[in-house]
């Protein structure tokens, strides 16, 4: 099972404007705009390497919201978009 | 001293000499041309710029030379030309002026990255400046045009020069082509203004520039903080809307407006960051000038 690792998250430059924010990455000089879910994945990421399931159950019990497949494929495209923008790695279980 | 104070044959020789070396905003840029409609046509619309000091340095060095076609062996063809290298194909000889202003322009987007460059009308009114940013197309050289002769200060219709560091922003008055009925428009509306030549064609239609304001020009040294940041919109039959636009929305489209936010990476970022914050941000929607104009006058009284 993959688990994901906001491991630069300190260095990023975050902006709120109330519900939503503005992200500046130094390493790649973007800025991204995230609303708090987008952002929210980003802090729960910084804390520890965590796998989809346990992220969407998370961010489920930090939104009250029912998670269901479709939250989980929708979480998955984040993860993968963060991930190709280089805001979070991907670490293997076996590390 | 101004363009205006040279004879036109004085004038005429710095343009097929060493070049006229003219201060537009915070930059001084050289135009050399052999053309004598150019000529003329130059010698009225620049006539309230200043020329540059002798050791001040040229940024810009442009030239509008006639190009012989071999395709075309009887028209008469003319190119635009910034350090010999020519950004546009070849156009009409009639269309000189309106190909000179354009390339000015885009060597200043494409080069300037000492400043945040926004793709906006910028005017100054009560000592601040109004930003109005949008895409080509919608208007902000018509309603620009409008607010200059109804008392506001031309920056520019095209750019927000905006110093990253200070958040000053800068004027940049130069020539502002009117396009198709906007012309019409504004002889309406502004019988006072002073319009060059209508160029019919181009790409975008016919244009026809008008001249800012002499005092808009003298006073191109005076740079102003921002206060109000509005996103016109002209939509035909459409009622007014001055409305209050969220923060983030605006950080958002001035970021994706601006021509060299990625450029400036950090320095942008803190810089529209800034800018958001200390301003206030409306969104407009128009169909009569009129009402418009009573409405940015309301919003920038206080």
């Amino acid at each position: 099972m993959n688990s994901w690792y906001s491991s630069r998250f300190s260095l990023l430059r975050i902006e709120s404007w109330e519900s939503e924010f503005t992200v500046f990455q130094p390493e790649s000089e973007k800025t991204h705009f995230l609303n708090e879910m987008g952002l929210q994945i980003l802090v729960m990421l910084d804390q520890s390497p965590t796998s989809l399931e346990v992220l969407c159950r998370k961010l489920s019990e930090y939104f009250t919201l029912q998670p269901d497949a479709q939250f989980l494929r929708q979480v998955a495209q984040i993860l993968q978009r963060y991930e190709a923008l280089g805001l979070i790695e991907r670490v293997k279980e076996s590390e | 001293m101004k363009v205006g104070q040279l004879s036109l044959d004085e004038f005429h020789a710095l343009l097929i000499g060493q070049g006229l070396r003219v201060k537009m905003g915070p930059f001084n840029l050289s135009v050399q041309t052999r053309l004598p409609l150019l000529i003329r046509q130059l010698h009225q619309m620049y006539s309230h710029y200043s020329l540059a000091e002798e050791d001040e340095i040229v940024e810009f060095h442009v030239r509008v030379i006639p190009k012989h076609s071999i395709r075309q062996p009887l028209a008469r063809l003319i190119r635009f030309e910034v350090d010999g290298r020519s950004p546009f194909p070849p156009v009409p000889v009639e269309q000189a002026l309106a190909t000179l202003e354009w390339g000015v322009n885009l060597v200043i987007a494409m080069r300037i990255n000492h400043l945040l460059l926004f793709h906006s009308a910028t005017v100054e009114r009560n000592g601040h400046v109004l930003l109005l940013p949008a895409w080509p197309g919608s208007g902000k050289t018509t309603l620009s045009a409008m607010l200059m002769h109804r008392g506001y200060r031309l920056f520019s219709d095209e750019f927000g020069l905006m110093a990253p560091e200070t958040g000053d922003f800068f004027p940049l008055p130069r020539l502002m082509p009117l396009k198709n009925q906007s012309i019409e428009i504004i002889r309406h509306y502004l019988p006072e203004a002073v319009l060059g030549p209508e160029i019919p064609g181009t790409l975008k239609g016919t244009v026809a520039h008008i001249r800012p304001p002499q005092a808009s020009i003298e006073r191109a040294d005076e740079a102003a903080q921002p206060r109000w940041i509005v996103f016109p919109k002209w939509v035909a039959g459409a009622a007014l809307r001055l409305e209050s636009l969220p923060q983030s929305e605006a950080f958002l489209l001035l970021a994706t407006n601006a021509f060299n936010y990625e450029v400036l990476g950090e320095a942008a970022f803190d810089a529209v960051t800034r800018l958001v914050r200390g301003c206030e941000c409306r969104k407009l929607v128009y169909s009569d000038f009129d009402s418009a104009l009573v409405a940015l006058d309301e919003l920038t009284d206080g």
